[in-house]
């Protein structure tokens, strides 16, 4: 099994690897978004999948980090090394303040954080002479480190790559941990967690400010890979789609939100080209997948190989 | 002369109109087997809740050993020594017996903060597990998914949860709730077999494993103590009978 596993994960990091050379730039920039994306679904499911809280409000963390990233870089010339923690640690800000929501539970943590997603996109929308409006901030160059710069979709398909994988074995330390339980534990007993001793508020803000921060870490990636933002990248939508790749591809697990990222990209990709209500279709496929699919893609493939493994040793003299 | 272990006076907590606590008074001296009795609806949980810290109490106060915890958080009585079951099942379905035993270990340690090692890293929490599995003779369950296990497992883990939490006063609420009578045996021995420097407290509604069991015992009638006693005086006292079996 983790044996099957591990070939699994060299074989799918080979195919990343090599994905320019048999592809081409359109499929690559494809990857890029769908690594971007996956990486801020993965963020959503920290809460989602493990504490059991349901934020509609992650596209905020993303957006003002990449906002953050774009206005330093574009407007005040300040170099990657710096603009980039920045947006970081402006997105992190942000998620202790937001953070505030973990004061409620179930449907008006749902309701506090969709208000709160609100109040930032009005912000970017309408403090125009600081956010550029709707056309937002333009421009933005390649990351550059020093001497070292990105002069390529390609190369900057690698860097996104690295820091993905990156961010996903940092990730599977963290829920792996004695507080990864813990938050699994308040998923299922916020009650008896208490009662073991467990300060469950602050356990579940710690898990927000987390997931936040790497919210915020995607969205510094995408500003670079997009080169430009605008309020779109903190609208409602990027909140709900980030929630419903998660749901697609596998709530508490790791390449699950990435399943689910290439799924919802790939399918609005293919749709919108021939379909103008894209956005129907993609609700279809939510709710099929709610339906038949509730641990979705990943727990569908692990109960259809439970069952195909009870069919074996049913057939077994 | 210490303090008692616990010191609760004059506690009530009213539901709307309804006082389902109304004046309680109960002290208990460290070491002690008390047992709390009453017929349904006579506030025993309530009680449970309000000393432990799952509810705020209306008025009142509770100490710990001295301690005034009235207006400490539930976690932070766990901290200093409060441990409870609940009388319906509370355990962690999705995760394994294991993991189930780590947390009790783990919520009163600086350790549940550890975000940067994997808990299969902490040999000595494991070891604690599995010693916390084999007291109430679930060895050989540990990486058993509960929602896999038995309702008799799950009670007996039910317990295991709370005696892994360290406790000095450990709160028992039903812990034979729904078992069979076999069952029953099993789980009153464990508890029987407690070290006696716990401090315990049980609601118990089987009047033989209660007698058995209890050092003192006290009655609960409509939120308030209404006798206590050694558990010969309280199976002699008739007022205990016309609670029980109303009035002949």
């Amino acid at each position: 099994m983790d044996h099957a596993r591990i070939v699994f994960g060299l074989v799918a990091l080979a195919a990343a690897l090599a994905l320019p050379y048999y592809a081409g730039p359109f499929w690559t920039g494809l990857a890029t978004q769908m690594l971007i994306f996956g990486l801020l679904a993965l963020s959503v499911d920290l809460l989602l999948g493990h504490a059991g809280l349901f934020s509609l409000t992650h596209a905020s963390f993303f957006a003002v980090s990449a906002y953050t990233v774009a206005i330093l870089q574009v407007r005040y010339g300040v170099s990657t090394a710096l603009a980039a923690p920045a947006g970081i640690c402006a997105g992190t800000l942000l998620a202790l303040v937001f953070g505030l929501a973990v004061r409620t539970r179930g449907v008006y943590f749902i309701l506090i954080t969709i208000a709160f997603g609100f109040v930032v996109w009005g912000v970017a929308h309408r403090w125009s002479s600081f956010t550029g409006g709707d056309n937002g901030v333009t421009n933005v160059p390649f990351p550059a480190l020093g001497g070292l710069a990105v002069t390529s979709h390609t190369q900057y398909y690698y860097l996104v790559l690295a820091a993905v994988v990156a961010c996903g074995l940092g990730y599977r330390v963290l829920i792996r941990s004695p507080f990864g339980l813990g938050l699994r534990g308040i998923k299922a007993s916020e009650s008896r967690m208490r009662s073991l001793g467990f300060r469950t508020g602050l356990h579940l803000y710690a898990a927000f400010v987390l997931s936040g921060a790497l919210a915020s870490f995607a969205g510094v990636l995408y500003v670079y890979y997009n080169k430009f933002v605008n309020p779109v990248a903190a609208s409602f939508p990027i909140s709900v789609e980030a929630a419903l790749m998660a749901i697609i591809g596998g709530t508490g697990t790791i390449i699950g939100p990435f399943i689910g990222s290439g799924i919802v990209l790939g399918l609005r990709n293919w749709v919108s080209s021939f379909f103008e209500l894209h956005l129907a279709v993609m609700g279809a496929v939510f709710i099929a997948a709610v339906l038949w699919a509730p641990d979705g893609l990943v727990g569908l493939a692990g109960r259809l190989r439970a069952r195909m493994e009870r069919a074996k040793e049913a057939g077994r003299p | 002369m210490s303090a008692a272990a616990l010191e609760v006076s004059a506690l009530a907590k009213v539901f709307g109109g309804l006082a389902a606590v109304n004046g309680v008074e109960l002290t208990v001296p460290a070491g002690e087997r008390r047992v709390l009795i009453g017929p349904n609806g006579a506030g025993k949980t309530t009680l449970f809740h309000c000393i432990t810290g799952t509810l705020a109490p209306s008025s009142g106060t509770i100490a710990l050993f001295g301690r005034d915890v009235t207006r400490l958080p539930e976690h932070r009585r766990t901290a200093l020594g409060m441990g409870r079951t609940f009388q319906i099942t509370n355990v962690f379905p999705e995760l394994t017996m294991a993991e189930n035993l780590a947390l009790a270990i783990l919520g009163t340690d600086r350790r549940k903060w550890v975000m940067h090692r994997s808990l299969a890293a902490f040999a000595a929490v494991r070891r604690q597990a599995l010693e916390g599995l084999e007291r109430v003779g679930l060895a050989g369950r540990a990486d058993e998914p509960v929602k896999r296990v038995s309702y008799g497992e799950r009670r007996q883990l039910e317990l295991a949860l709370a005696l892994n939490t360290s406790p000095k006063v450990l709160f028992l609420d039903e812990p034979c709730a729904g078992l069979s009578p076999a069952e029953r045996q099993r789980i009153s021995r464990m508890i029987a077999g407690l070290p006696r420097d716990i401090t315990l407290l049980m609601i118990e509604h089987d009047m033989d494993v209660a007698l058995g069991l209890a050092d003192r015992v006290t009655v609960l009638h409509q939120g308030r103590v209404i006798l206590e006693g050694t558990p010969d005086e309280v199976r002699a006292n008739s007022e205990v009978r016309d609670v029980y079996f109303g009035h002949a």
